[in-house]
């Protein structure tokens, strides 16, 4: 597995996706590691800028969930 | 803006969107175990890259 | 001397005369041929100056939402994308429709300057136009075009040339056309693999000088700062990196989601002829087909953009 080592930009709404991820590190479910996770006050608060951005900067691929 | 990404030619695995809702950890770790399988395939981003020198 | 030239100088002088209207937004003659200003008349004496010609092809629309101090209402000039661009300005709140005077104009296309630019290797000192027949004229030699095969090439794919608001109109109105295939052009791109769209893009915008000509066209962009300006974070490098080009011109595009009328003054600006209009078609052809929405076509609709529908669909956040 590390002979490929991605970077995923995530970006998750601090009330859907990323209570989902609390959930799941309290629930001791085990996921890949080669996500970054940005948390955003809301999906609404998500700009094109910041994929751009993202991207730009060196993500490998940019997630967004709401 | 994923729709006009693909169409200027970066791949369409390299931007997704989902929605997940707080209760649905379990849907949380498939949708990253998804989406981490097509990224390593797709291997790492060159385009639109910063270059420093 | 267009037709509609007389016709306007006409209205406009009425319109300021009865004090329909504080001003007209218009177009008056350039300092060389082909050159059409944006020009304010604000008196009968200045309405004399107004013009029309197949070369008016920036968009008035962009005046509206700059202009600040003015008690009563705003006359403007609007052919087809004018108008659907006023519509986008009055569904954004950036103008009331009782502060507009419309003097709608039916227009039968704008041509493409470069193209006919080409055609010379000196000079173009006239231009004059006889309905559908265009005659220009250099030092050297005289040609007599058909307007048609100049067009631009938004104005080819046109099928809003008449004004969708209006107090007043200029003519009768014009036939629209029917296009079979609007998108054609975004279809040839949309059948590309990754790595051609990439080069595609890559060699359309390789002349970009960063001038920012195509923003400042658009009716569309109005922010006080735009992302290209802004330096806390910096979104976008200054320099002429690839990379950075491409970046500001996704972004504009992007912004101009669900609301550009394609009215092609983004292309009619820029000094290098890059087809901009590329990145904003795609979006085009996206709200037609995801939302069935053409935007400017209706004061009392929202944009998809801003409003949420059960069967909106979902694969997308942005």
């Amino acid at each position: 597995m590390a002979e490929k080592n991605i970077k995923i930009v995530s970006f998750l709404c601090n009330w859907c996706s990323y209570g989902a991820a609390d959930l799941a590190g309290v629930s001791r479910l085990e996921y890949p590691a080669d996500i970054r996770v940005i948390r955003i006050p809301c999906s609404g608060r998500m700009s094109a800028k910041f994929i751009l951005s993202a991207l730009r900067e060196g993500a490998d691929a940019v997630w967004v969930s709401g | 803006m994923g729709n006009l990404l693909e169409h200027v030619g970066i791949e369409k695995e390299r931007v997704h969107f989902s929605w997940i809702s707080s209760a649905e950890a379990t849907k949380f770790v498939d949708v990253v175990k998804k989406i981490t399988e097509k990224v390593r395939a797709l291997g790492p981003n060159k385009k639109l890259k910063k270059q420093y020198n | 001397m267009h037709t509609y030239t007389e016709k306007i100088q006409n209205l406009a002088k009425d319109v300021l005369k009865q004090g329909k209207a504080e001003m007209v937004i218009g177009f008056k003659q350039g300092t060389i041929p082909m050159a059409a200003n944006p020009f304010v008349a604000k008196n009968e004496n200045d309405a004399d100056n107004l013009i029309w010609s197949s070369t008016c092809g920036l968009n008035l629309a962009n005046y509206l939402p700059g202009i600040k101090k003015c008690e009563g209402k705003i006359g403007i000039i609007a052919k087809g994308c004018d108008s659907r661009n006023i519509v986008t300005h009055i569904v954004e709140n950036k103008i009331d429709r009782e502060k507009l005077y419309i003097i709608g104009l039916p227009c039968t296309g704008m041509v493409d300057k470069k193209q006919i630019a080409l055609l010379f290797d000196d000079e173009i000192t006239q231009f004059s136009e006889e309905g559908n027949t265009l005659i220009v004229k250099s030092e050297t030699k005289e040609e007599k075009i058909n307007k048609q095969e100049y067009l631009r090439s938004n104005c080819k794919t046109c099928t809003h040339r008449n004004p969708v608001i209006y107090d007043e109109l200029v003519s009768d109105l014009v036939e629209e056309q029917i296009i079979e295939d609007q998108f054609a052009d975004v279809k040839k791109i949309e059948a590309m693999s990754s790595e051609e769209k990439w080069d595609f893009f890559d060699k359309l915008t390789e002349d970009c000088i960063r001038c920012y000509a195509c923003r400042n066209a658009c009716p569309l962009c109005y922010c006080p700062t735009c992302f290209v300006d802004e330096s806390g974070p910096q979104w976008v490098g200054k320099g002429q990196n690839t990379d950075d080009i491409k970046t500001f011109h996704y972004l504009r595009a992007y912004h101009c989601a669900g609301r550009c009328t394609d009215c092609g003054a983004c292309e009619e600006a820029c000094p290098m002829d890059i087809k901009v209009r590329n990145f904003t078609r795609k979006l085009n052809k996206d709200s037609l087909e995801l939302f069935n929405w053409e935007a400017g076509l209706d004061i009392s609709q929202r944009p998809p953009l801003d409003t949420y529908q059960p069967d909106d669909p979902d694969d997308f956040i942005m």
